[in-house]
């Protein structure tokens, strides 16, 4: 099924009954979503901002009270879709008396890669989350960084158009977080879309092509990174060749016209900077 | 037979295949198999204390009384962990995301339990049988010698009793992944699925009022017929003895009748287990 | 509507099942010992459950027949016929707990009772022979369920003859049990000898004669050591009863 967009998400919407009352807590709140194909997209948010619930839904483990998903053009949580999705949870765990190796290889079969490709599909993951050698390893023997890398392979043992990575590089230390970023451009070079859940902001920026902003179920924020770090309330001059006298001349011209708090910098902001004023705006609100 | 039923079957054997080597992998599991295993061997070495039930019987008694006992507790603690190992610990996570049916997760899970619940029943009962025949083959000499009849011993039936043990474990395991799709918690569906193996071994005793007690009120045997329609009959694969030692007390078509009971418990209780599990968050 | 055609299939699907179990049950519950279920209800907790969820009988009933013994010896009646009764329950094929709980509480539980009430030389003669009579009965009632659980064991047969003997003093009743008791296959060789002395003497003595000799030509002539012995016996009622020689039994070559 041809169609640009890779996750499609229409009025999501999912409550969760509390107590022996039932009364209903709003997780997500009529979330609309499109990511587009062939990119890498953050989803961030706060603690309990709904992005886990959001992206359990899109995966089909949790069943949304409203709202309609597709994954590359399927209705989400059938196999089609899954077939077509990898996925690395948070923290995650796998049995530790199995090899890497055996554990990519389990998943491959599950994902159902045929019997004569296993091999090559098996191998070809370990060597992109350079797990080549540690894979003939037990799993009970592993860092947190390589159970991250292996947790990648597992994901992308199919081939996967969409991979969706959860906290990636959460407890793995400053090194293994840039490895897993490279490997998270190498997979966007591959042509996969990749969905990020990550509280790295850095991290984020760097391997981005646009971000969403959740808090309290609610979408506050979409687009692409550059546009949205992008200062509205000042404007930014660009130019090449610019002597100090130049510059000197440029500034006094400025207040000349009434300009003020002139800068000569690049006028970006961070994007930790950004993601903390808008959770704070939205719980002011 | 379809692709698309084919490669179901192989996910299904894959996951009945990691749930194995983990289960078989257990302390739990060695602790159970261990003690049970030197119940069977002691068994021999308490015949004493029997009273005149003919010393064969007693050893039976024991042996599959401790293989009875240890293997329900083995079917109910193991079923459950299994089934909660991989909800706890996140694993269902990556396994659900693939596209793996949700009942065909259920289904690899009973069947790699009741694979480690197989290799439970069918090594005590084998050292169960070489007991016994040990001794019958001491029992039969000392018979031809003293000219009395010697006491009957039928391997074919401990085969029989092997394969019902192993059916009513799957039963229990069944059971118990039926509660564990609605349990929250590990303790929950223990606790729960234990005494669902309680109902199911005592349910007998209404099946029997319902059957001979003719004079009854229609109330109460509306409700006996309830009962016995909800509760598995966890009573009927316990003819051990009968099997054994006295293999003509069976009837013709028992084994067979409750083989297919047994089958039929197993695949509704995974359908109901299925439904319960299908629309369940992970 | 989804969610009721759920509930309605499931009921479904498990009224099939029951179905099916209920079929298998009529076949195996033949192969099952049938338990007492009123006998156990009072010992129920003391470790008798675990029998009744089918595992481990035998072993159980072994325990609770020693405990039996130990309230035997205390004299303390009802814990002593509850756990006899008990393990008669868990195990119902075996002779021996229904063939010795008959015997403790036909012969010994009167002489408790008695003792109980102050001894022999309080109670009077009369109650005396009133509880003999009520525990022999009490007894016979155990031999007789136990005749019924075993397949008409000769050997419980025996011993509710017996009781009829002594404590009932009834060798009508008697000649009943062993009668019943030379039906039944292993009987013991003596059985038909007390079958026919009950009968004698009841004041049956030519009914004795006639079973007795018929017994003897049919079934016992020949087999093994008892047939002289039983053929003497013959002998003895032959001459009480006069008969004339050609209506006696053929002198047989090794008879001395």
């Amino acid at each position: 099924m041809s169609t640009s967009l890779a996750i499609s998400v229409q009025g999501l919407t999912k409550d969760f009954r509390v107590g022996l009352a039932g009364h209903k807590l709003r997780a997500v709140d009529n979330l609309n979503l499109e990511i587009p194909r062939g990119q890498v997209y953050g989803l961030l948010g706060p603690n309990g901002c709904g992005k886990s619930t959001t992206l359990k839904i899109i995966l089909g483990l949790v069943a949304p009270t409203a709202g309609k998903i597709s994954i590359l053009g399927f209705p989400s949580a059938t196999r089609e879709a899954r077939s077509r999705t990898g996925f690395l949870p948070e923290a995650p765990y796998f049995h530790k008396f199995l090899t890497g190796r055996e554990l990519v290889n389990y998943y491959a079969r599950l994902s159902g890669v045929e019997e004569t490709k296993l091999k090559s599909a098996v191998d070809a993951a370990l060597e992109l989350t350079a797990m080549t050698e540690a894979g003939n390893r037990t799993i009970g023997t592993y860092s947190k960084g390589m159970l991250q890398r292996i947790g990648l392979a597992q994901a992308i043992v199919h081939e996967p158009e969409l991979v969706i990575l959860d906290e990636p590089t959460a407890g793995v230390d400053p090194v293994g977080a840039a490895a897993i970023g490279k490997m998270i451009l190498e997979m966007r070079a591959q042509g996969r879309t990749i969905v990020l859940c990550s509280h790295l902001l850095g991290q984020v920026e760097q391997v981005c092509d646009r971000v969403a902003i959740m808090d309290k179920g609610r979408l506050v924020l979409e687009g692409r990174v550059d546009e949205v770090l992008a200062r509205r309330d000042r404007q930014v001059i660009s130019a090449s060749h610019l002597t100090d006298a130049a510059c000197a001349a440029a500034e006094a011209a400025l207040i000349a016209n009434g300009a003020k708090d002139i800068v000569i910098t690049h006028p970006r902001r961070s994007l930790d900077e950004l993601f903390r004023e808008l959770v704070k705006g939205s719980r002011d609100a | 037979m379809p692709d698309s039923m084919k490669s179901s079957f192989r996910r299904v054997a894959w996951i009945s295949r990691i749930t194995f080597l983990e289960a078989i992998r257990q302390r739990f599991f060695a602790f159970l198999i261990v003690l049970s295993a030197a119940l069977v061997i002691s068994s021999v070495s308490f015949r004493f204390m029997d009273f005149g039930h003919g010393e064969l019987k007693f050893v039976a008694d024991f042996g599959f009384g401790g293989i009875f006992f240890f293997g329900s507790i083995l079917a109910l603690v193991m079923t459950a962990q299994m089934f909660f190992a991989e909800i706890e610990n996140r694993t269902a996570l990556t396994l659900l995301a693939k596209p793996v049916g949700r009942f065909e997760f259920l289904v690899g899970k009973f069947a790699g339990v009741w694979a480690v619940l197989g290799v439970f029943i069918f090594t005590l009962c084998t050292l169960l049988g070489l007991v016994l025949w040990g001794r019958h083959q001491e029992l039969v000499q000392i018979a031809e010698a003293s000219g009395r009849v010697p006491p009957d011993l039928s391997v074919g039936g401990i085969f029989a009793y092997t394969l019902l043990q192993w059916l009513r474990l799957g039963v229990i395991a069944a059971m118990v992944l039926a509660v564990s799709s609605v349990a929250r918690s590990f303790l929950f569906a223990v606790v729960v699925g234990a005494m669902t193996v309680l109902a199911g071994q005592l349910q007998w005793i209404a099946q029997e009022a319902l059957l001979r007690d003719k004079e009854l009120g229609v109330l109460h045997q509306a409700f006996l017929w309830l009962i016995t329609r909800l509760i598995p009959n966890l009573q009927q694969f316990n003819i051990g003895d009968a099997l054994t030692l006295d293999v003509t007390s069976v009837q013709v078509g028992a084994i067979g009748a409750a083989s297919l009971s047994g089958g039929v418990y197993i695949i509704v209780l995974m359908c109901i287990a299925g439904l319960a599990f299908r629309r369940r968050e992970i | 509507m989804l969610r009721a055609l759920t509930v309605v299939g499931v009921a479904l699907a498990l009224f099939v099942a029951g179905c099916f179990a209920e079929n298998s049950w009529r076949l195996v519950r033949t192969s099952i010992p049938e338990m007492g279920r009123k006998e156990i209800e009072p010992t129920l907790g003391q470790g008798v459950l675990l029998g009744i969820l089918g595992g481990l009988r035998t072993v159980i009933a072994d325990g609770t027949w020693l405990r039996s013994y130990v309230a035997w010896e205390k004299r303390d009646r009802a814990a002593c016929e509850g756990l006899m009764r008990t393990a008669c329950a868990l195990d119902p094929r075996a002779r021996y707990f229904w063939e010795n709980t008959g015997y403790v509480v036909g012969y010994d539980m009167a002489h408790w009772e008695i003792r109980r009430r102050g001894g022999y030389a309080k109670v009077s003669q009369e109650i005396q022979d009133g509880l003999f009579k009520s525990y022999a009965q009490k007894g016979l009632a155990v031999f007789e369920e136990g005749a019924k659980h075993t397949g008409g064991n000769p050997g419980i047969l025996i011993s509710a003859g017996q009781m009829c003997e002594i404590k009932l003093k009834d060798n009508k009743l008697a000649a009943l049990y062993y009668k019943r008791a030379t039906e039944a296959t292993n009987v013991p060789w003596f059985a038909y000898f007390l079958c026919a002395k009950s009968l004698w003497e009841d004041g049956q003595k030519t009914e004795a004669y006639s079973w007795y000799r018929k017994q003897w030509l049919e079934k016992l002539k020949g087999v093994g050591d008892s047939s002289p012995d039983d053929l003497e016996h013959l002998r003895y009622m032959e001459a009480e009863l006069n008969l004339p020689l050609l209506q006696r039994i053929p002198r047989q070559t090794w008879e001395k």
